[in-house]
């Protein structure tokens, strides 16, 4: 059994068990960080080889050793750009909440229901 | 036909987005500044233009698949269009084209427009992606600029309310996101490759009947996603809070435009991308406990800008139910449901615009008799509310209907008297909210309320004329539907337009 | 358009809702032009149920609206609306419940 893809549910379930339980804004941020961490961690493993080389067409390794001997690069590309996406939401994220502690004068996801029903 | 019109329609919205602020920085400086609304007016319009252009290619069966960078698929991106596309493409653009006219007055009163009129068009370039893109991952990356425009518009006022509702759709759509994303991680390590034909036909060589369980995780994953976007039960609870919070202008393009988009890609994943046109029952199933749910929570709302939340969950389970019923007429009647959801909840969101952009207030409470002061106003919120509720003659009724008839033609008598009860409800909570707009005693503080400005009434008037024409002949209707309903029972023809020639 | 058992043409049902309102009107204004609005020095009081009711009173609270409604739906409403809470914890329990729902849901019928 692989123990990357171990480690990466450990920490998606870590995440959500984060988003669930904790109340405080910043520590669900925290969890949503880890989960989407996890989900990253996980997809990069599925491109692994044994014992491969990293992707790179260079004059020691010509195209054809590349081909056969080297870790998959896409998802290495589609994990980039989800850690690109990811920044942008944590940053906005952050900023609501500076914002929502200048309005309600605490992070206690609790106390921030005054829209209900 | 112009050869690049495909990535045009994506393209011209992102320049535009990136250009805005420069131009506002000139206009601020010579105090010009209806030149930079302008300026996005007219962008919004060319890239109506261009997909108006794209339309008869599209009607008369071919599917328009455009080669990013002239690389084949699968080891390229395409652009693929069929009949299913172009509706929801036709459905957005158009309903910016009218935000941006309805925001050209709407936000006066409030400043750094600048950074609202970028994030509008980045939302539509990005909705505009999601619709057009064969790629699967690409359609992940616009779903998620999508997305986060979405989020930051919401919070644009950054009152209390706002920052909360903003919030609450934040740490949810985010949530759905990475669910997505981890439905992707888990096709491509199963099939090796992200464009959706390709995709589509190794899961059918794999076998759909029974499918296996790794299938299941990955649908069910995918379908969680994409189901927190369109607010289905039990995903919609930011619906109300985000769209009660968010400016009215914004609200109308989120109820109109990424409802309609979210759907789109729901069905794109089911029908095409699956082939499981038998998963239909589940989606009965929880397309009338959204119906339920959205009716029932919308008649003790206070709101007005909540209760037509609630009312737009329900439509989305009306959606639901008519494809889920399988049969040609259901589905003609879901997406004929599709198309006048976005026509008449716009309709209903602009004029909860208009009261509060005269009055201040969207409590029912507190308001009262305006229809002395309001006239038109009243007259396009009553037709709205008509056609929301499956009133003949306007264009809910065909939608309805269809769908009632499908579903007893269908054997399921049952979830058709579910509608209708439904749709009794619908009427009553909208004519509650008729009555305490407009109709009763008005308090005094209200004598000297004037009628909504002109550049917000031409928007409305538009889309309450084509309630009624749509309504009258619906015929006009099924003509942009039906391309609809061919491209998405026919995933063969899909697969070979974008993968034939290899 | 035909379904089936059934015939609906919306330009004739249009045709004939709009004389039918037509009629109406022509009714009111009839009306208006027999029994004159005469306004009267003395504000009449408003009547109800055998007694003069205050004007205050005579509002609808718009949440109390359709309480018999809620009263016959009693039973939905006892789990749905204090579900719907305002705290976010609770809406992601939803999600986690909602995607549990889907992949047995899924598994039923594709099965």
């Amino acid at each position: 059994m692989n123990f990357d893809y171990i480690v990466a549910m450990l920490m998606i379930s870590f995440g959500l068990y984060c988003l669930l339980i904790k109340r405080n804004l910043i520590k669900m941020v925290i969890g949503l960080e880890i989960l989407t961490f996890g989900i990253h961690l996980f997809l990069i493993s599925m491109g692994y080889r044994e014992g491969g080389i990293a992707p790179i067409v260079t004059s020691v390794n010509p195209a054809s050793v590349v081909a056969t001997l080297g870790v998959d690069p896409l998802p290495q590309a589609l994990v980039l750009t989800s850690i690109v996406i990811d920044v942008c939401v944590t940053a906005m994220l952050l900023s609501l909440a500076i914002h929502a502690y200048r309005h309600y004068k605490t992070l206690d996801m609790s106390e921030l229901r005054r829209l209900k029903g | 036909m112009i050869e690049a019109a495909p990535i045009l329609v994506i393209i011209i919205p992102l320049m535009g987005s990136f250009l805005t602020p420069l131009i506002s920085i000139l206009t601020k400086r010579y105090k010009k500044d209806r030149i930079r609304d302008l300026f996005v007016v007219s962008i919004v319009i060319v890239t109506l233009l261009l997909v108006l252009h794209m339309l008869p290619t599209v009607w008369s069966g071919n599917i328009i698949v455009y080669r990013l960078g002239n690389w084949t698929p699968p080891w390229g991106i395409c652009l693929a269009i069929d009949g299913l596309n172009i509706m929801v493409a036709l459905i957005v653009s158009g309903i910016a084209v009218l935000v941006s006219i309805y925001s050209l007055m709407y936000m006066k009163n409030d400043t750094g427009l600048e950074k609202y009129y970028t994030l509008l068009l980045l939302i539509l370039a990005s909705m505009m992606g999601v619709t057009l893109t064969g790629d699967f991952f690409n359609m992940f990356v616009f779903f998620e600029i999508m997305s986060t425009a979405a989020y930051a518009l919401v919070a644009f006022r950054r009152n209390w309310d706002s920052i909360e509702a903003s919030i609450k759709y934040m740490v949810m759509g985010s949530l759905g996101a990475s669910l997505f994303l981890l439905g992707i991680s888990f096709i491509y390590s199963l099939v090796g490759s992200l464009n959706i034909a390709d995709i589509a036909q190794k899961i059918s060589i794999i076998g759909t009947n029974p499918l296996p369980p790794i299938l299941i995780l990955i649908l069910a994953l995918l379908m969680t996603g994409l189901s927190i976007k369109i607010a289905m039960v039990p995903f919609h609870a930011w619906m109300p809070d985000a769209y009660q919070a968010a400016p009215s202008a914004v609200v109308v393009l989120l109820a109109a435009g990424t409802t309609t988009v979210g759907v789109y890609m729901m069905l794109r994943v089911v029908y095409i991308l699956f082939g499981v046109a038998a998963l239909g029952a589940m989606l009965i199933v929880l397309g009338s406990v959204t119906m339920v749910v959205g009716a029932l929570m919308a008649l003790v709302q206070r709101d007005l800008k909540r209760l037509l939340a609630y009312s737009g969950i329900s439509q989305v389970g009306y959606i639901l139910l008519g494809v889920g019923f399988g049969t040609a007429l259901g589905i003609e009647g879901g997406l004929f449901h599709l198309l006048n959801n976005a026509i008449y909840k716009a309709l209903l969101f602009m004029c909860a615009g208009a009261i509060f952009y005269r009055v201040g207030t969207c409590n029912l409470d507190e308001l009262g008799g305006l229809s002395k002061n309001m006239p038109i106003t009243a007259g396009l919120f009553t037709i709205g509310a008509l056609a929301i509720s499956g009133v003949p003659p306007f264009n809910g009724f065909a939608s309805k209907w269809t769908i009632y008839i499908a579903g007893i033609q269908a054997g399921k008598a049952f979830f058709s008297l579910l509608a209708i009860i439904m749709s009794v409800l619908t009427l009553a909570y909208l004519l509650k909210a008729v009555n305490a707009i407009f109709l009763g005693q008005r308090p005094k503080r209200f004598e000297n309320v004037k009628e909504a400005p002109l550049t917000m009434l031409f928007p409305m008037m538009l889309l309450a004329v084509l309630c009624i024409v749509l309504g009258v002949l619906p015929s006009l209707g099924i003509n942009i539907v039906s391309p609809a309903y061919n491209a998405l029972t026919n995933q063969h023809g899909y697969i070979q337009a974008v993968l034939g020639g290899i | 358009m035909e379904f089936g058992p059934g015939f609906w043409g919306p330009i004739i049902a249009t045709i004939v809702m709009l004389l039918g309102a037509g009629f109406a009107c022509l009714m009111l204004l009839g009306s208006r032009r027999i029994a004159k609005v005469r306004p009267s020095i003395v504000k009449r009081s408003t009547y109800g149920c055998g007694e003069e009711v205050k004007p205050e009173e005579v509002t609808a609270d718009s949440e109390q609206f359709y309480s018999p409604i809620r009263r016959v739906f009693k039973p939905f409403y006892r789990y749905i609306q204090p579900g719907h809470s305002g705290k976010l914890n609770t809406y992601l329990l939803w999600v986690v419940i909602g995607f549990v729902v889907l992949l047995v849901a899924i598994a039923l019928v594709l099965r």
